[in-house]
Parts: structure tokens; sequence; C-alpha cells
């Protein structure tokens, strides 16, 4: 029973986990906030698939010369490896622009920079109409 | 065996309550350091779950380097999140759902360390084999990363070389265009 329990236990809390940063991307208005839920996504992604690869009683997959070893499945953790480098360029690329945004805008709360697109907007229906204005005179 | 699991389901624990921290704070700096924290207990459960290759790669890339990114970014960015003041009920539903739906699938996933279970059964002990005796490297994960999935690797090389290049081009200090841009909203603005 509590092997059982221990056995799905893993699972649950890495959904939760998944849930946490998909809630912080989704739900936050802040731009910094929802690349750190980005990375916490991630990291509960590989968590999963790590946690797939485990054997139990197993050893870490490096090979000793004793016969009738029992090695974990290397091959997610071959797919984890590339995952974390790429994820961290994401990352990079993702607090660049970030930056970028800031630079521009003052501000990286997403609200402040849909209302600031807003009124350039309008801005630029009133410049248009007074143009075609005087191209009717 | 039981030990194991229960180191695991202690680590996961502790990896839970960062995140619900994560969830409740408002300060950047605090963000940042507990997504570092983070990422240092997901090493530690990498080594017990025998993937030492992964744990250290976390431990330096995930752990050190984006913190150091994040740290980077944050002495140019505002230090406190804003109170929200919508609502967040619907991502929250869609979260609920989202993880409800998960949950009732994770009891169709084999039990965590069976090693009967599908995932061991294929392209697996034909590495470990080969690892010892096509390639000669005793480290399994190494050879498959560099031998057999070779052009994965390289693949991944050149995501990382545009990523690169895509920062730099983003953060390059155009005043030049910048400029340009704004003396033509002025020319549009003055009719």
């Amino acid at each position: 029973m509590i092997s059982s329990t221990l056995g799905v236990w893993n699972y649950w809390i890495v959904f939760f986990l998944m849930m946490i940063g998909l809630f912080l991307v989704i739900g936050r208005k802040n731009l910094l906030k929802k690349i750190v839920g980005l990375t916490i996504f991630q990291t509960s992604v590989f968590l999963l698939y790590i946690t797939f690869g485990k054997i139990q009683g197993g050893t870490p997959p490096i090979l000793n010369n004793i016969n009738e070893t029992v090695y974990s499945n290397p091959l997610p953790h071959v797919l984890i490896l590339t995952a974390i480098v790429v994820g961290v360029a994401t990352t990079a690329l993702g607090l660049s622009l970030v930056l970028r945004i800031n630079s521009e805008y003052g501000s990286i709360e997403e609200e402040d920079i849909s209302a600031q697109d807003l009124i350039d907007y309008h801005d630029l229906i009133e410049t248009s109409k007074k143009i075609s204005v005087k191209f009717k005179k | 065996m039981i030990s194991e699991l229960m180191i695991n389901a202690f680590l996961v624990s502790i990896m839970l309550a960062i995140g619900i921290a994560l969830l409740k704070s408002r300060s950047v700096i605090y963000t940042v350091l507990l997504t570092s924290a983070y990422s240092l207990v997901a090493a530690l459960m990498f080594i017990t779950l025998d993937a030492v290759d992964v744990a250290f790669t976390e431990a330096s890339v995930g752990a050190g380097i984006s913190t150091v990114l994040f740290l980077a970014a944050m002495a140019f960015l505002p230090k406190k999140e804003e109170q929200t003041v919508n609502n967040q009920a619907f991502p929250a539903v869609i979260c609920l759902v989202l993880g409800g739906v998960l949950i009732w699938c994770s009891y169709d996933l084999p039990e965590i360390g069976l090693a009967t279970s599908p995932i061991h059964q294929h392209i697996v002990p034909e590495y470990i084999l080969g690892s010892r005796d096509d390639i000669g490297i005793p480290n399994i994960v190494t050879s498959v990363l560099a031998s057999y999935r070779g052009y994965d690797t390289f693949g991944e090389t050149i995501v990382v070389f545009t990523a690169g290049i895509a920062v730099l081009a983003i953060l390059k200090n155009n005043k030049k265009t910048l400029n340009k841009i704004k003396s033509q909203k002025k020319v549009v603005k003055n009719g």
C-alpha cells in the first residue's frame, strides 16, 4: 500500500508543479514571472522523464565490469541533457525580449503595455483621419 | 527500495513547497532565488533517480547560468510586481481541470521503478551492449549523446547558436533606427 502510494506520488507532485508553472505563465501579468513559470514547467517535465527512466535497485548508467548489473534507462537522460541546454537558450532569449520591451515601454506589466499600444493606435487613427481630410480639401 | 522512494517523495515535496512560495511571492528577487533553489532540489532528485549527468548539468546550467541571467536582467527591470486587479479565476480553472485530467491519467502510468515497464524494453538494451562492444565508452549517456544520436546534439548546438545570435540582435542598442522611427512618427503626427 505504502509503496503503491509512493509509486504514484512523484507523478502527482510533478503534475502539480506543471500546473503551477502553467498558472504563472497564463495567470500573471508580469513578463518576468511568465518566464519564471516557463522554467518551472520545463524542470517539472524533466523530472517526469527522469522518473520514467528509473529502475528500482538500478545503478547510474555507467558501465562496470560486474555481470548482471541493472542500469537505469540512459535514453531519457540523453533527451533531458539536450532539453536543459535548449531551455537555458530559451530563457536567455525571453529575458532579452523582456529587456527590450522594458526599454521601449518603460514597464513589463502586460496591462500597461497593451494600454500604451491602444493609445498609439488611437493616435494613428486620428492622424490618418486628418490626412484624409486634407486630401479631400 | 522503499527508503529510496521515500527520499524521492520528500525531495519532491520540498519542490512543491517552493512552487507554492513562488505563487505567493511578489518581489522579483525572491522569485529569482526561489527558482534557483527549485533547480538545485531538482538536481538532487536527479541524483536519487540515477541520472548523474543530468544532475550536474541541471546544477550548473539550470541553477547556475539561468540564475545569473535572471539577476543580470533584473538589474534593468522594475523591482516589484504590480498587484493585479483583474481576477485570476479563469486561468486557475484551466490549470485545475488540466491537472485533474493528468492525475486521472496517472493511474494508467507504470509504477515508478518497475523493470518491466515498456520504456525499458525496446532499444535501450542494444545501447547498453553496444556502448561496451562497439563504442567502448563506459558512460552510456555519453556514447548515446555523442555517437548514436550525434546529429541530435549537432542540431542542439545550432539551436543554441541561433538563440545567441537572436539575443545579440535584440539587445543591440540600435539608436539610429529608433530615431528614424521617432522622426517618421512626428512627420505623420504633424501631417
